[in-house]
């Protein structure tokens, strides 16, 4: 191994990093408010807005991630959808992890016995007190290993904007194994700095949620 | 705004010889990655430290990295030594990576099964290596059924990722295509209902595994 | 060591456990047991839970290494300290191959239908030819009254009927002795009758049985000496009918008088 070497091209790695970086949060976070918006719309007693968040949710897992981003990157313009690549990626992993998160956020509050919501209702609550006070503290546990999960999803999607030519790590590296022929040494690294970032966000989402948890059993 | 899907008619037959390639490497792959998951569970499970603790290093290597990065150290690292199809290192990129997805599973399955049906093997008279091969792994496989399918739902949209390194898999068949007919939003709508569904098809399947088995249990 | 009342046989005995030890941790589960099973007999090992009866039961199929002392089955030591590794495992492959085990969750195999349950074993260790397996194993599952059970799943069937497959499991390999740990233990009490009907009948075709159980009534119907453990130790043994009537140890009229109940 070429420590040297490794030394050496970190900067560059690191400064690719933060795209990574700020795409995955991104993503993560706007993400987040499109799974609520699918839990949500598949509340509705309207069948038809069921059926189409239902819809939605299986077009996007049932297509690889990789095809929605040259779709909307490429094919967007065509229709007078024109981003540029760093926005295309959050808009596209926003969209996409929305549909998963959605899933898991579901799964987990179904997790909660039945029993819960109904003798919470018994006691006078209504709906959405009831969904907030009693059923989402006790789904928080699960709730948050889903999203954890989702969370290394994410980071690694990210990869995968550098198609569309955003220099972030995984690009980064690819132009550096290229001109260094080094991919031990260049794969080592890229790949430790993945795991701090995978590792770190997962970290966060646990400290925001713990912290939300406490506002919302009050 | 019109749309004119005339140029993906004409360009099909390459669209369907890109998911025929595609098909193919995910078959390859599945085989690869389920044989060799297990094989990589039962040594981490039952052999020594020294052996299994490499082993789980790179289970959890290959999970938290992203897979074009593997693809790419793959495609340089061995583009060092010897000359290899972009086809190969993409069926053993993406069998790497899917491997140390299923193993992650199977090693799961395999401690799940009772201590209790270990000792009645045993006792039976059958050894160690045996018992391990007709009674602990058939039991593992059959539990790990419902996860196991949707990794390889995951695996078959994967394959999209290996246009990356020029394998001529439906994506990579499109790039030709769409370069001389800039249509991209009409083939890549193409591309995804196929995709859509292939993973129909599979999910129809990992359900009818699913009830076959489910007696089993 | 008491032989007085198992004379009737003059070859060597099936099962012998000479002073065998056991410890687990600190605790010590058995401390020097003695027993002798001739050929044909029926012992019923009887005592509160964690009187280490169970462990000595699982000592004689070598599920428990015991630490000292030595078993024997028709002669042949089962416990082999002199051997290491691949030797040990062929020997205690084939040791195990002579003897049936019983459990008390009857641990059937969950992904075989119960006839290959119980012809796995011959067909795999024996080479046994599929159909002559097939008919052996109808044969043992009509023994048992399960024949039209046999393309069955075991998750389909009741605890009882799971236990009478695993015994025909047990027998599938012509054992010279079973090995019944609590067998109807874990089983709803209208279940317990068929198990033991089963056990009866393999009786009264004098197969060698060793027995570890409960069901007091039953131990002293069917067996030919009775063995009551605690703490570690035999405390008494005799013949069941004086065991369960008239015992001559305190500890054992406790014991008897908290379990028995007709």
């Amino acid at each position: 191994m070429d420590f040297n070497l490794m030394v050496e091209i970190s900067p560059l790695l690191i400064k690719a990093a933060w795209i990574t970086i700020d795409i995955s949060v991104r993503s993560l976070f706007f993400g987040f408010f499109v799974a609520c918006g699918l839990v949500f719309l598949q509340s509705f007693r309207f069948a038809p807005i069921r059926w189409f968040a239902r819809g939605y949710i299986s077009v996007i897992r049932g297509t690889p991630y990789f095809v929605q981003l040259l779709l909307v990157f490429y094919g967007g313009p065509s229709i007078g959808f024109r981003l540029d690549p760093i926005t295309c990626g959050v808009f596209v992993g926003a969209f996409n992890i929305g549909a998963y998160m959605s899933e898991a956020i579901r799964g987990s509050i179904e997790s909660v016995d039945s029993g819960q919501a109904e003798a919470a209702r018994s006691l006078g609550f209504g709906r959405a007190q009831t969904l907030v006070s009693i059923v989402l503290p006790q789904a928080a546990a699960l709730m948050i290993r889903s999203v954890g999960v989702l969370a290394i999803v994410v980071v690694k999607n990210s990869s995968l904007v550098s198609i569309i030519s955003v220099v972030e790590l995984t690009y980064q590296a690819q132009r550096l194994i290229g001109s260094t022929y080094k991919p031990l040494e260049i794969f080592t690294l890229t790949a430790l700095i993945y795991i701090i970032i995978v590792y770190a966000v997962m970290g966060i989402i646990e400290l925001a949620y713990r912290r939300a948890m406490r506002y919302t059993t009050l | 705004m019109e749309f004119d899907f005339t140029p993906v008619i004409t360009y099909f037959p390459t669209l369907l010889q890109g998911l025929g390639v595609g098909l193919l490497v995910a078959l390859v792959v599945a085989f690869m990655s389920i044989v060799g998951g297990l094989l990589v569970a039962v040594i981490s499970v039952y052999v020594n430290k020294v052996v299994s603790w490499p082993l789980r290093f790179f289970i959890w290597l290959f999970m938290t990295t992203p897979l074009l990065l593997q693809l790419y150290f793959l495609y340089f690292g061995l583009g060092e030594w010897i000359l290899i199809p972009a086809i190969l290192v993409g069926i053993l990129g993406l069998g790497f990576h899917y491997m140390a997805y299923n193993a992650d599973i199977f090693i799961a399955t395999i401690k799940a099964v009772s201590g209790g049906q270990y000792e009645a093997s045993r006792s039976l008279g059958f050894g160690h290596i045996a018992t391990i091969f007709y009674i602990i792994v058939p039991q593992a496989l059959i539990r790990s059924i419902p996860q196991l399918g949707n990794n390889m739902i995951l695996m078959v949209k994967d394959t999209s990722v290996l246009s990356a390194i020029g394998v001529a898999e439906l994506v990579y068949a499109s790039q030709y295509a769409i370069s001389v007919t800039f249509r991209p939003f009409e083939f890549f709508i193409v591309i995804a209902v196929m995709y859509y569904v292939v993973n129909i098809f599979m999910e129809l399947g990992q359900a009818w595994l699913e009830r076959m088995t489910a007696y089993r249990r | 060591m008491s032989t007085e009342n198992q004379t009737d046989t003059p070859d060597t005995p099936m099962v012998e456990i000479r002073d065998v030890y056991k410890r687990f941790g600190d605790l010590e589960v058995l401390k020097g047991i003695n027993l002798t099973v001739n050929r044909g007999k029926i012992i019923s090992i009887i005592g509160p839970s964690g009187s280490g009866k169970s462990t000595l039961l699982r000592s004689v199929n070598h599920l428990e290494v015991i630490e000292k002392g030595s078993i024997f089955l028709e002669g042949v030591q089962v416990n082999r300290p002199d051997l290491k590794g691949l030797a040990f495992e062929r020997h205690i492959n084939h040791i195990r191959q002579n003897m049936g085990m019983v459990f008390q969750h009857f641990n059937l195999f969950p992904h075989l239908s119960t006839i290959d349950n119980v012809t796995l074993a011959p067909r795999k260790l024996k080479g046994m030819e599929a159909k002559a397996a097939r008919e052996w194993g109808m044969e043992l599952l009509n023994r048992v009254g399960l024949a039209e059970k046999a393309d069955v799943f075991p998750n389909w069937l009741s605890g009882g009927q799971k236990q009478r497959v695993a015994i025909a499991r047990a027998l599938a390999m012509k054992p010279k002795v079973m090995l019944f740990d609590e067998a109807t233990s874990a089983l709803d009490p209208e279940l317990v009758e068929e198990v033991n009907l089963v056990m009866r009948s393999l009786a009264e075709e004098h197969m060698t049985m060793l027995i570890v159980t409960h069901e007091m009534g039953f131990a002293r119907d069917v067996s030919d000496w009775a063995m009551f453990m605690d703490g570690g130790v035999v405390v008494e043994e005799c013949a069941p009918q004086k065991l369960f009537s008239n015992p001559d140890q305190e500890r054992t009229r406790n014991f008897l008088k908290k379990h028995l109940q007709g």
